[in-house]
């Protein structure tokens, strides 16, 4: 730990004053700053400058240790006396530190530093220092612990430390300096085992600090997602599904868009980007069944990977919406298509017909397309602008998608590394108001997933690029395609459904025609529908490809 | 029924992942055309209260989602009668379960999805003694019981009149008309109603109270030459009556020349307010029911005749499911009937109607406790209750018969009337049984 001797060397005055009203004796001066207040303390609530942030840091580091060193039934005392601390205003705080420290005009005395906390009004009862520390020696730990009654205080401040860290690595990471990075993490690693890693700041930490671990010592740089089976991918993400509701309002929304685009056509065609256990489609089918009119033909092209173990699984979950379709009496046909990557699929191994209306169905699949594609042929357009390009050739009906509503595909990896610490804490925060185990349990590791891929994965290995909605909106349009209003019965819908069933909290939203599901305001996930416009007929390669003639 | 594909049963490795199969629903033959959607739409919401119950909020989502799509409001009779019922699996879901919010946003979603409010429309006498006539779910019981009380009054010089009906006393103003005709010299008419002191405002609500409502009537039975006295005791289902039963007892002994079978005749008319009382599914005291004790009561004052009518259906049972199907089978008969008779969808006795409806459908299936007072028990059960407390059933003459097919003719054509078991009448709505009209004499 750095004492805090350089500072006296120095002697800072309250930043925020002029030079000239300076206390201090010294002749020297610290250029005041801008007040500037540190983004992400101010996300959890507390408002610390800037440039305070490394005085702050030290200061609780000292608190902590001096309780650590208290005795038991002291601590013991303090667990049942905890009175909540107020450090909503830590900058005056620390001013107030650096004042008293300005007065004694020698070595900083951490008593005298506590002492002041007595002094801040919004804070303490009156009962709560009585003893000076002797000031601070090379051997820090034999202070006289304090009667600290701030447990709470000192947990909460473990966490912001903790994101602190985080954000020191990531920046340490991003300019390459990887032993400072490793050296952090290995601080980090030991700063959780004291801090609460059930819930809060200090679970989502976990992860983060697991997922720079990874990418820091991992050889050859860029660690793997913590690898997986398929078998153990669907049950993570089946967990998911019924932990938390957004996948579940991601399907009724884009089902909502779809049956009501679908209206009045007696050949439909949906195409499924990522079809896992087809749990969208049984509702699709029951409400086609018996909308007024009755049902139509329905083809379902199911896009997934391939099975491992030479299982057709594809095929299976084809076998089991079959059976379900007929039993309501609506004609149905499955196919499957087989493909690692979503830029593998060429629209022929969909066989859509000319005169079936299609409806394509994107449920977290097009991030994955924004990555940099394979190698080789620079003249080959990005797998995305491919992609997008043969779903409008289709020219379908609809195109459902739904995408996680954050930017992890910033091109700077702090920003990205910020970003989705804020996203995956909201989601965190989400999902510990509701589930119940083991779904919880297994929903988070399916997100923690999500978190090594953005954190530790590079290249084409960085599958989870996600992009918030305003961005879609642009490369869509540019890609040819107009947005289609989700109708007041989806917002009806997912509010209705979300209310009866989820803990509060979560919300809907309609963005400009766009459903968006979050946590305490934060959306979280968008939802969109699109269809393709005309093309002009410049010279134009005829829109609908011609499929080989294949009728049901 | 839940329809397992075979092949996740036997492949140990599927078997571990959490089984999500749609809920298989018997396959439906499209020769049944409407029925075929009705049983669809059935066992939907079969299964979407299986889903309720269990707390399987996923599967109730999605059951409900595809609901809303296919049961809109002001769809056809069999949409209207699913959207009422899946009104009422929202109000339930919203009560029960992972749910944690208040009724307020089921009412919200009501409100925002148009649905009819709930809130009741409040009667003027007038508009109620029209709204009660437009079909015959009341007029039938009301012709059968005029006629069987008419038969039994003659020669007494004054009726007690006991009135128990969920109508608000609308069966009196024909009574008095036909006393009027058939007597030359009418009796004295004593009419005691029980009003209601509860506050669960069952449809259909009176804008006037008791008092304005006797006045009226008294003054229309002077019209006709009448001598009519009216009271009202407060007295409601949730105590079976007691407070009634009680008066009555007491009247006796104040009265005794007025003792049946001296010159007052002693008339209880029953209509489909008897299965507000508790019966044995809700009782705390085993025995005897409050249904039966009131009988016995009933019993005990040597009434000259008892009447009962009320609804054949069985919505006692304890179990969710068990009543969803009851109900479903037995309310889409007045959404099928509403569209002979009130095709205006807009029209406002059309909203008032099948608001009735939705409260009822409502009341079966969201509410539990005291607060399900709609607890129809069918005719065979009433019957048995009746004999058990010591009644015999009078006949119905060929003239009330005559009498009562007559009213049915002034309506749609798919109402009908049916003989059973020589003594009950049966009123039925393409076949199906709707209300039955039952007359009693002491055993």
């Amino acid at each position: 730990m750095v004492p805090y001797e350089t500072a006296a060397a120095a002697p800072p005055i309250p930043i925020g004053n002029p030079p000239a009203s300076s206390s201090s004796s010294s002749s020297n001066t610290i250029i005041p700053k801008p007040p500037e207040i540190d983004g992400l303390l101010a996300g959890a609530g507390y408002k610390v400058r800037s440039s305070d942030l490394r005085h702050v840091a030290q200061r609780l580091e000292r608190l902590e240790t001096a309780m650590l060193n208290s005795p038991s039934q002291q601590l013991s005392l303090l667990a049942s006396d905890a009175v909540l601390y107020n450090p909503s205003d830590l900058s005056t705080w620390v001013d107030s530190l650096l004042s008293e420290l300005n007065q004694s005009q020698s070595l900083p005395s951490l008593p005298s530093d506590l002492s002041d906390l007595m002094s801040n009004p919004t804070a303490l009862d009156g009962s709560w220092m009585d003893q000076q520390l002797p000031p601070p020696t090379a051997a820090v730990h034999n202070q006289q612990p304090p009667q600290l009654t701030v447990v709470t205080a000192v947990e909460e401040d473990s966490g912001i430390r903790l994101v602190h860290m985080l954000m020191t690595c990531a920046e340490y990471v991003q300019r390459g300096e990887l032993a400072l990075a490793g050296s952090l993490i290995q601080d980090m690693q030991s700063l959780l085992t004291r801090v609460n890693t059930g819930c809060g700041i200090g679970k989502v930490a976990g992860y983060f600090i697991d997922a720079l671990g990874r990418r820091v010592f991992a050889a050859g740089g860029g660690g793997g997602v913590p690898g997986g089976s398929a078998y153990e991918n669907e049950i993570l993400y089946h967990h998911f599904y019924e932990a938390c509701p957004y996948l579940k309002f991601a399907h009724f929304t884009a089902n909502q868009a779809i049956l009501e685009a679908f209206d009045g056509h007696d050949c439909v065609h949906v195409v499924d980007f990522n079809l896992m256990h087809g749990l969208q489609w049984p509702a699709l089918i029951q409400a086609l069944a018996l909308r007024p009119g009755g049902p139509p033909l329905l083809r379902l092209t199911g896009i997934g990977p391939p099975s491992p173990d030479g299982r057709d699984s594809l095929r299976e979950i084809g076998l089991r919406l079959a059976e379900l379709a007929r039993s309501v009496n609506v004609r149905f046909a499955f196919r499957g298509v087989a493909a690692a990557r979503l830029e593998d699929v060429k629209p022929w191994m969909l066989q859509v017909n000319p005169k079936e209306a299609v409806a394509v169905n994107s449920i977290m699949q097009l991030h994955k397309l924004l990555g940099p594609g394979s190698p080789g042929d620079p003249a080959r357009p990005a797998p995305i602008d491919a992609v997008l390009g043969w779903i409008r050739s289709l020219n379908p009906k609809i195109m459902t998608v739904v995408e996680q509503e954050s930017n992890h595909n910033q091109p700077a990896f702090l920003d990205r590394f910020t970003e989705s610490l804020y996203y995956y804490s909201t989601m965190f925060d989400s999902l510990d108001a509701c589930a119940l185990q083991p779904e919880k349990a297994l929903a988070e590791m399916y997100i923690q997933r999500e978190i090594c891929n953005v954190v530790s994965c590079e290249g084409s290995a960085r599958l989870e690029r996600h992009e918030p909605l305003a961005n879609w909106r642009e490369r869509l349009t540019r890609a040819g395609f107009r947005p289609l209003h989700l109708g007041s019965n989806a917002f009806k819908q997912a509010s209705m459904l979300l209310t009866l069933f989820s803990a509060e909290g979560y919300c809907v939203e309609e963005n400009e025609g766009c459903l968006t599901l979050g946590w305490h305001s934060r959306p979280l996930i968008a939802a969109s529908a699109w269809h393709a416009v005309a093309e002009t007929a410049v010279g134009a390669v005829s829109d609908v490809p011609v499929v080989g003639g294949v009728v049901l | 029924m839940i329809n397992n594909s075979n092949s996740s049963n036997s492949d140990p490795v599927r078997a571990g992942l959490p089984a999500r199969p749609w809920p298989g629903l018997l396959p439906t033959s499209k020769s049944f055309g409407n029925f075929g959607d009705a049983n669809c739409m059935e066992q939907l919401l079969v299964h979407c209260a299986n889903a309720i119950q269990s707390n399987d909020a996923t599967l109730a989502q999605q059951i409900l989602w595809v609901l809303n799509n296919i049961a809109p409001p002001d769809g056809d009779s069999n949409q209207r009668l699913t959207c009422a019922f899946l009104r009422a699996l929202v109000a339930r879901a919203a009560k029960t379960g992972t749910c944690k919010i208040l009724a307020t946003t089921a009412a919200r979603y009501c409100y925002n999805n148009n649905l009819l409010p709930l809130s009741t429309h409040r009667f003027s006498a007038i508009e109620l003694a029209t709204f009660v006539d437009l079909t015959p779910w009341h007029r039938f019981g009301f012709t059968a019981a005029n006629a069987a009380i008419l038969d039994s009054i003659e020669g007494y010089s004054s009726v007690h009149l006991v009135d128990l009906t969920s109508t608000h006393c609308m069966q009196i103003p024909t009574l008095i008309d036909a006393v009027a005709s058939r007597f030359e010299s009418p009796p004295l008419i004593k009419l005691t109603v029980a009003a209601p002191t509860d506050s669960s405002l069952r449809p259909p609500v009176l804008d006037l109270s008791y008092e304005e409502l006797g006045s009226k009537l008294v003054n229309f039975a002077r019209s006709r030459n009448v001598a009519m006295e009216f009271r009202v005791i407060p007295s409601t289902h949730s105590d079976g009556f007691s407070t009634l039963i009680d008066h009555l007892r007491i009247h006796h002994l104040l009265y005794p020349e007025a003792t049946p079978p001296a010159a007052e005749a002693l008339v209880i008319n029953c209509h489909m307010m008897l299965h507000y009382i508790e019966d044995e599914s809700t009782a705390i005291i085993a025995s005897p029911s409050p249904r039966d004790a009131f009988l016995k009561s009933i019993r005990s004052l040597e009434p000259t005749i008892v009447v009962v009518v009320d609804e054949d259906v069985e919505l006692t049972a304890g179990n969710l499911v068990c009543r969803l199907r009851s109900a479903f089978n037995y309310f889409w008969i007045p959404f099928d009937a509403v569209d002979a008779f009130l095709p205006a969808a807009g029209s406002k006795q059309r909203q008032w109607y099948e608001a009735e409806v939705c409260w009822r459908i409502e009341n079966v299936i969201a509410q539990e406790g005291m607060q399900r007072v709609e607890r129809a028990e069918g005719k065979a059960r009433w019957v048995q209750r009746m004999r058990n407390a010591a009644f015999r059933e009078a006949a119905f003459g060929e003239d009330c018969v005559a009498e009562v097919r007559g009213m049915l003719g002034e309506h749609a054509a798919g109402w009908g009337l049916k003989k059973e078991e020589e003594d009950q009448l049966v009123l039925t709505w393409k076949g199906h049984n709707v209300v039955f009209a039952t007359a009693w004499v002491p055993a």
